[in-house]
């Protein structure tokens, strides 16, 4: 089956599945995004039992392989009393990998704020919470936008495990698996979805560069 | 100084602190007391103490013994108590450090605003006169990188002044300033001494000591080895450590 004839009869569903693709990214990268927030303010905080559960988050969900957790969450969360549907379950394997990472870019970007600043800070009276507030994630947010540009694309990636359960409807490489076991679309199936990815990590690429520019803090 | 302006209770007060780095005995039994209105200078070779001194005195160093009294109350540990402490205690740093991603505004105005519950308007109208007072009144829209040094060394000593501090901690504060901005900087501060603020000030800034210093205290090998007026300690220092100490500084 050639590409005019895969456009023809499953046009539709491959839109359906970039939106679902965009959808599940979306939802993920937020999640993602809130939990690294916390487990970095667990890692730098100074209450000792909160840095060492911080530090284990990451480093548990940045070393298991997403399908392996896919599998834990799918087949051993339910004998702990927890049923998530499929796409639910999909969208928490790639936000806690998402998490670990975010993190670690948080961590970099914390690492670049002088600690002379801290110390002001400490001096002016501010408590721990106001001092991450009002001087460390702030100046952190704004130099991790590549990274964390670099990550959204890696988390809308991650997001084709979902083609190892079954979803309705089917996100990119799902859908190429159902064609695939349908017809016989070959590697031009595949390229549909390639590029529907590809596009999409282009304007991610470029919307994060614009916002870097515009936030990047002068030193 | 006249006797009549000391109150009874010094503003800070060390009693036999000790603190090590590791194996490292930074501050030996040292003992100083500052009174209202006094500005004591504290001068002595690189790593004989003096910077770890004046950061123990807002807790951003803990010591391990001894006692550091603050109006006659000890330093908390830590925690809220510290943190109000702290906001009474002014500080400005050999480095600046100011806040990089907010304007110089921003920099004065987010202590009293944050800590101190000043409304936002009084705040900016306070830290707009205090710039005023510091000569860069006109950056107040920049940010911390488009100032020169001295300017925003100027602007970190706006800052601590706008927490109306009891009294300023002063950590090497024209070290890191290029020659011709030193004296924009010092110039301030010999007007907050004139003022009437209590000040601790770690400098080699002879001239500043001579002509605004109440005290000189000099310490080498974590210990204060002399105290006395600038004229005394500059003119007839009593330890061989002292006189070559200002031997090294006037050399050439």
């Amino acid at each position: 089956m050639g590409f005019a004839e895969l456009i023809s009869q499953y046009g539709g569903r491959y839109l359906t599945a970039l939106l679902t693709t965009w959808g599940m990214t979306a939802v993920s990268y937020l999640v993602a995004m809130a939990l690294a927030l916390v487990v970095t303010v667990m890692r730098v905080c100074p209450i000792k039992p909160l840095r060492v559960l911080g530090d284990g988050y990451v480093q548990v969900f940045r070393n298991i392989p997403g399908v392996s957790l896919l599998v834990l969450v799918v087949y051993s969360l339910p004998h702990l009393g927890l049923v998530l549907d499929y796409l639910t379950s999909v969208i928490v394997v790639v936000s806690l990998v998402a998490s670990a990472f975010g993190s670690e870019n948080f961590m970099s970007g914390i690492n670049t704020i002088q600690v002379g600043q801290i110390e002001a800070a400490r001096s002016l009276g501010f408590g721990f919470g106001q001092i991450m507030r009002q001087v460390v994630i702030p100046q952190a947010l704004r130099s991790v936008v590549l990274p964390m540009t670099n990550l959204l694309i890696a988390v809308m990636l991650t997001t084709s495990l979902g083609s190892q359960v079954p979803l309705s409807p089917n996100e990119l490489t799902g859908l190429v698996s159902t064609i695939n076991t349908h017809t016989t679309g070959g590697i031009a199936a595949f390229a549909i979805s390639a590029l529907g990815y590809a596009l999409t990590s282009v304007v991610i690429g470029w919307v994060g560069n614009r916002i870097d520019r515009r936030v990047r803090i002068l030193r | 100084m006249t006797p009549e302006t000391i109150e009874q209770t010094p503003v800070i007060e060390l009693r036999h602190v000790d603190k090590h780095f590791g194996d490292l005995h930074v501050l030996k039994d040292v003992s100083l007391a500052v009174h209202a209105g006094e500005v004591v200078v504290v001068v002595g070779p690189s790593g004989s103490g003096k910077s770890t001194l004046c950061r123990t005195i807002n807790r951003l160093e803990p010591i391990d013994g001894g006692q550091i009294l603050i109006e006659g109350t000890p330093l908390p540990q830590e925690g809220r108590a510290l943190a109000a402490m702290r906001a009474e205690i002014g500080m400005v740093f050999q480095s600046f450090n100011l806040f990089a991603h907010r304007t110089i505004l921003d920099n004065v105005t987010m202590g009293p605003v944050e800590v101190l519950g000043v409304p936002r308007k009084e705040a900016e109208r306070d830290a707009l006169e205090l710039l005023g007072r510091v000569g860069v009144r006109e950056q107040a829209a920049k940010v911390p990188a488009q100032l020169s040094g001295g300017q925003q060394q100027r602007v970190a000593i706006a800052r601590a002044l706008a927490m109306h501090p009891k009294v300023m901690l002063f950590d090497e504060p024209t070290s890191a300033l290029d020659p011709e901005m030193i004296n924009e900087v010092l110039e301030v501060m010999v007007g907050l001494a004139q003022g009437g603020m209590t000040m601790v000030v770690v400098t080699h800034e002879m001239g500043f000591a001579r002509r605004v210093g109440h005290r000189v205290v000099f310490m080498a090998d974590g210990q204060i080895l002399e105290e006395g007026t600038p004229e005394a300690f500059f003119t007839h220092p009593q330890t061989e450590r002292a006189r070559d100490f200002i031997d090294s500084i006037q050399g050439h």
